[in-house]
């Protein structure tokens, strides 16, 4: 009898069990609610979720102001006497680049996305290509908010003359130095004050950058190793090394290039970096803590970084010694300089970010309502200037909050020298063998011209018939 | 009619069964209805968990699934994967990394320095015992991203970690990044170590603690001294606890890959510190610019259970696992 019993109650947990577990399992379809109006018309309410990587709190922006915007997305829907309205779930943190891009692309595989995405304008080669965002060339005409958009920025969200997306923000990511440090090593202040413009004519070169910084090294203004640094792990910006070595990237068939002589220079400038004893061998350790920490202090006298990070330091690295005051006294910033036997000319980088609609959306016209809504001077505005960012819109130009912000108002300008990452599905590939070299070469495990050997294997290997070794 | 039919034919003796021993089956079932009972639930998750996604990996293997093309139909390439895999020119270096993290972390620390924790805190006063294996327990009790990230901070180069701080003062060295920078592998079997030794160590104690006191205080009326009563009694005695830990740390360690992807990402440089189950999780989940190859993900990490199991295997025979687990046959005499 009491081991019937036990029997029973073994069952009975067992049955509990599984049926938390479906309940768990279940889909929770609860983005659609019916309400009645005040005028006695059924209302019915679409959630709309929209996924940010942001780094709090200064780029909080980039979902917040899809939230900002969201009377104004109900208050237009009424006026266009449509019975829908729009409550917006935000989803926001600061994952790593990479899980992010892969939650997102396990997330539409299980029919699971968000509405909405904000990811890099390089994303759209594979996201695009494998179907799970949305081609909104032929909707973006009915949002007026979309006109104001800077025309250049919209090259960014193009693949196969198709727009996928729409920009959230841009940025410059020039060289930075310490003139503080330059001080110290005996420039005059002329000199430092004159840097940035020496930079932007193309005067001030590469190998001067290097020179400068060893004689820094060797006078004991700096540390060995912190003449010079660059970003501490793969990244946008190893690419524009690249391209002022003069490599050609996008081949007019889809394939993508890898230009030998260019890597090979590239290769042999951090080389020489690290020889020079500008740069330590073990720079590239993915740690942005130590990294940030070290330009932000002044202990680096050089360093490539992007206009977005001026704000995080100021607001969550030395905002005990003066915030962003502290940078304006000690730091000054000026395109990436010009690589002599490469295109000759300084150069940089800019890596929108977008909203993009899941193609797992049911209502994209209300996804991109919420994006129009916004995509307006006011709030790209505070975003930008909270978060160092560049404004996306014609109208920020004229518009004193944001031509007030000093920095923003100083940084614009490299915009003149910029370049982007290309929209491919390849790219990913090319971008992590080119990389390799570049910490192969570093760590002295290869020899520059090792590493190229190297480097085509691997995007042979890798990349097949997509890749053009030149 | 049925169940009475269904009755009367079960009474009825059936050809080449003798009654007794079918009688004796069914007992035997029913006896073990309970058991099979309890292990359903685990049977379940093994089934669903690892073999179905065995045979879903070996499917991938074959495919060409990635980010770019993975809601249009499974692409199957033959062995283009495996070729592609066998023909990387880091296979080799991944293969010996692998290897030399498994082994030395095993022999050095989840073998040895577990055998010798056990055997120290079972020789001094028990409470000591007991407090040394609490403090050992700690790291384990942290969660595992919690340790590895401190770990990292105290290894970090000069002026971030405090190792690479106060390293010059004691060795005279010039600072800079000694630790995880300058001796990435040291650190990382270090880190892992400390924290694997651990379960050996809690095994080892159970295993030691049961051993009669008659048969070391037999030995030390014999003569014997704390060495030899180490290797000729306790050893022999844990032999089943020393290879079942050998075992499963081999295969827990092969599949272990946090604590680099954490400290050193595989680096510094060329693939310093990238080992087998790393690489097959970075080209099915992680890259800078996204693009997951799963399917080739997949190709390493099957060529990866392969191997566990061809160890798993070897172990089985070499240890003699089977007269290992036998009833002891005192219990017949």
């Amino acid at each position: 009898m009491k081991r019937r019993k036990t029997r029973l109650r073994a069952i009975v947990l067992l049955s509990v069990v599984f049926a938390l577990v479906a309940a768990a399992c279940g889909d929770d379809d609860s983005s659609t609610a019916t309400t009645s109006g005040d005028a006695g018309v059924e209302l019915t309410t679409v959630n709309i979720v929209a996924r940010c990587k942001a780094t709090p709190p200064v780029e909080d922006g980039r979902c917040n102001n899809l939230v900002s915007g969201i009377d104004a997305v109900n208050a237009s829907l009424e006026a266009s006497g449509d019975s829908r309205r729009v409550s917006l779930t935000i989803i926001q943190d600061n994952a790593d680049w990479g899980d992010y891009r892969t939650e997102f692309e396990l997330a539409s595989d299980a029919g699971q996305a968000p509405d909405i995405i904000v990811s890099g304008h390089e994303d759209i080669g594979t996201w695009a290509t494998s179907g799970i965002i949305t081609d909104v060339t032929d909707l973006l005409g009915d949002y007026s908010e979309f006109d104001d958009v800077i025309e250049s920025l919209w090259l960014s969200t193009e693949l196969n003359g198709r727009r996928w997306g729409v920009p959230q923000d841009a940025e410059a990511r020039p060289v930075y130095y310490r003139t503080d440090l330059l001080l110290e090593l005996g420039w005059t202040q002329a000199e430092t004050d004159g840097l940035a413009a020496r930079l932007a004519s193309g005067d001030y070169t590469w190998e001067d950058m290097f020179d400068t910084a060893a004689e820094a090294v060797e006078a004991g203004v700096v540390d060995k190793g912190n003449g010079w640094w660059h970003r501490p792990s793969n990244g946008p910006d190893f690419l524009y090394y690249y391209y002022s070595a003069g490599g050609d990237l996008l081949d007019p068939s889809g394939s993508l290039i890898y230009d030998t002589a260019a890597a090979l220079k590239v290769y042999e400038l951090v080389g020489e970096a690290v020889d020079r004893d500008i740069l330590v061998s073990t720079r590239l350790d993915g740690d942005w803590t130590n990294w940030n920490t070290g330009v932000a202090v002044g202990d680096v006298l050089f360093w490539f970084g992007g206009s977005w990070q001026w704000a995080d330091w100021a607001v969550n690295f030395i905002a005990d010694l003066g915030g962003e005051q502290y940078l304006f006294d000690n730091v000054g910033f000026g395109p990436i300089p010009a690589l002599a036997g490469g295109t000759n000319q300084p150069t940089s980088l800019t890596h929108p970010l977008l909203y993009m609609v899941s193609s797992d959306a049911e209502h994209v016209d209300l996804a991109l309502l919420v994006i129009s809504k916004a995509t307006t001077k006011e709030l790209n505005t505070t975003y930008a200037v909270d978060s160092g960012h560049l404004g996306i819109l014609n109208s920020q130009a004229d518009y004193a909050p944001y031509t007030d912000a000093a920095f923003l108002s100083e940084v614009g300008s490299i915009l003149e020298f910029t370049t982007f990452l290309p929209n491919s599905p390849f790219f990913s590939a090319w971008s992590e063998a080119y990389y390799l070299g570049i910490t192969a070469v570093e760590s002295g495990d290869l020899t520059p011209a090792e590493a190229v050997d190297v480097v085509i294997n691997q995007l042979e290997n890798e990349l097949g018939d997509n890749v053009i070794i030149k | 009619m049925t169940d009475k039919q269904g009755v009367t034919d079960l009474a009825k003796p059936r050809p080449g069964i003798p009654k007794q021993t079918r009688s004796s089956l069914r007992r035997r079932v029913r006896s073990n209805l309970s058991a099979y009972g309890f292990l359903l639930p685990t049977m379940v998750l093994v089934a669903t968990f690892f073999i179905a996604s065995g045979v879903i990996l070996v499917v991938l293997s074959f495919t060409d699934l990635s980010s770019s093309n993975f809601t249009r139909p499974w692409n199957f390439i033959g062995f283009d994967n495996f070729s592609r895999l066998f023909s990387d020119p880091f296979f080799p270096k991944i293969l010996r990394n692998t290897a030399f993290y498994v082994f030395t972390t095993l022999i050095f620390f989840n073998l040895g320095l577990a055998l010798v924790l056990a055997l120290v805190t079972t020789t001094i006063p028990r409470r000591i015992g007991f407090f040394f294996r609490l403090v050992w327990l700690l790291p384990r009790l942290t969660p595992s991203v919690i340790y590895i990230l401190m770990w990292k901070r105290i290894g970090s180069g000069d002026p971030y970690g405090i190792f690479n701080q106060i390293a010059p003062g004691f060795l005279g060295a010039s600072g800079g990044n000694l630790f995880l920078g300058g001796s990435p592998w040291t650190f990382v079997i270090l880190t892992n170590g400390f924290v694997g030794a651990s379960f050996g160590m809690i095994i080892f104690t159970s295993a030691l603690l049961s051993i009669p006191e008659d048969l070391i205080t037999a030995a030390k009326v014999d003569g014997a001294g704390t060495w030899r009563i180490i290797k000729d009694i306790k050893l022999p005695l844990i032999k089943w606890p020393l290879l079942f830990i050998a075992t499963y740390q081999t295969l827990s360690l092969l599949t272990s890959f946090e604590y680099i992807l954490l400290l050193t990402e595989g680096g510094p440089g060329l693939f310093t510190t990238e080992v087998w189950a790393l690489t097959a999780y970075k080209r099915a989940f992680s890259s800078y610019f996204g693009n997951s190859q799963w399917a080739f993900g997949a190709t390493w990490a099957i060529v990866l259970v392969a191997v566990a199991l061809l160890l798993a295997v070897v172990y089985v025979k070499i240890f003699k696992f089977n007269e290992l687990i036998e009833e002891p046959r005192i219990e017949n005499l």
